[in-house]
């Protein structure tokens, strides 16, 4: 079984100008093979999902990619519904499910008996499916894209990653506003309110 | 001509929602804010995202924003316990704003959630939320108004109680 960096490995070169939302283990793995101001790194357990969905919603036409684990995703099905009512084609949604909670010391997560990519059926998304090596994850993650269909692809990966990789080196704040100044000069549109400096 | 029904009440918070510049509502129903949403829902000047859990969207909300949406949650006070953590880490840490418009379910005269009543304000207190509390109707542009602005300035959430009387409930 590979580890979800080979899979992130061999999306990253495919994934544009989409934005990408990720949490724990995974960011450091995505800034790595993806670096861009348009990565977002959540704090909430769970939320990946819900966050992606909001830019999704909010921008249409730009690919938003989820990058979530098990333990994250068992935290917020009742996510699952919301986004799906909504129904954004534009997002990807990505479930690396190692049965644990990874950064939270391994305890062992449901995920080895619930099947994610049923609840996500089930919940209402037009596709939601597994998959079991990083060429058919590819081809999968290739296929969403041009279909433009909401989307989940679930893989099961041995937990941990390379030693090597790169520390992140910024906070949720400096995140944040290069995250927002990246969609504003991609999108050519003002969203950063400066506020009442704006006007002495 | 009622001029206090749930109905017209729910059209003046809609239209000051509008005048505060939110376009964008996610929202779980209290039964006194069931005219309320209703107006949201039909107005497409608001993108409308009903939700199963408050806590999500939060996250639903925070997305929204930074891809330069202004957007308010609507939602009973027991589904601001619900989004506790997502307010502290999401919105708090990220310093994202958002209008939280919750229904004061257990506030006087209000029977049934004492116990939610109880813990509302010193909850929102302990997480160093700003809250007003929006008794009457003309009230209502300027307190969204100011608490959308503040929001805006101060990039925290800030939440305005709406009471059985500003919403017209029996």
């Amino acid at each position: 079984m590979m580890q979800r960096y080979d899979y992130l490995k061999a999306i990253a070169p495919d994934a544009g100008d989409a934005l990408a939302v990720c949490t724990g283990w995974a960011a450091r793995e995505w800034w790595a093979v993806r670096p861009s101001d348009g990565n977002l790194k959540t704090r909430t357990l769970g939320l990946v999902s819900s966050i992606a969905a909001g830019l999704a919603i909010a921008l249409p036409r730009r690919k938003v990619i989820a990058i979530d684990g098990d333990g994250a995703f068992l935290m917020n099905l009742c996510g699952l519904p919301t986004i799906a009512l909504q129904n954004p084609g534009n997002l990807i949604h990505l479930l690396f499910d190692n049965e644990v909670y990874e950064a939270s010391g391994g305890t062992a997560t449901a995920s080895r008996i619930t099947d994610a990519a049923a609840l996500a059926r089930s919940a209402g998304y037009k596709h939601a499916f597994w998959v079991l090596a990083p060429e058919e994850f590819r081809a999968a993650f290739l296929q969403a894209w041009k279909q433009n269909e909401l989307t989940l692809i679930a893989v099961k990966v041995e937990p941990g990653q390379p030693k090597d990789l790169p520390p992140l080196k910024l906070d949720e704040i400096e995140n944040k506003y290069r995250f927002m100044r990246h969609l504003e000069a991609s999108e050519k549109k003002n969203i950063l309110n400066p506020g009442f400096d704006s006007k002495i | 001509m009622e001029t206090n029904s749930p109905k017209i009440c729910a059209a003046a918070i809609a239209a000051g929602l509008k005048k505060a510049g939110i376009d964008f509502v996610a929202t779980l129903p209290d039964e006194k804010m069931l005219e309320l949403i209703r107006a949201v829902e039909r107005d497409s000047g608001f993108k409308h995202v009903p939700l199963c859990r408050e806590e999500e969207g939060i996250g639903i909300c925070a997305g929204a924003y930074l891809a330069g949406k202004h957007a308010a949650l609507i939602m009973q006070n027991a589904g601001f316990l619900n989004s506790c953590n997502a307010l502290t880490t999401t919105s708090l840490q990220f310093q994202i704003p958002a209008l939280l418009l919750i229904y004061y379910a257990g506030d006087i005269g209000d029977r049934g959630f004492t116990t939610l009543g109880s813990v509302t304000e010193p909850v929102l207190q302990g997480m160093g939320i700003r809250y007003y509390i929006l008794r009457r109707r003309e009230e209502i542009d300027e307190t969204l108004c100011g608490a959308q602005t503040l929001a805006d300035d101060s990039k925290r959430p800030v939440a305005v109680l709406l009471t059985r009387t500003v919403l017209g409930a029996a």
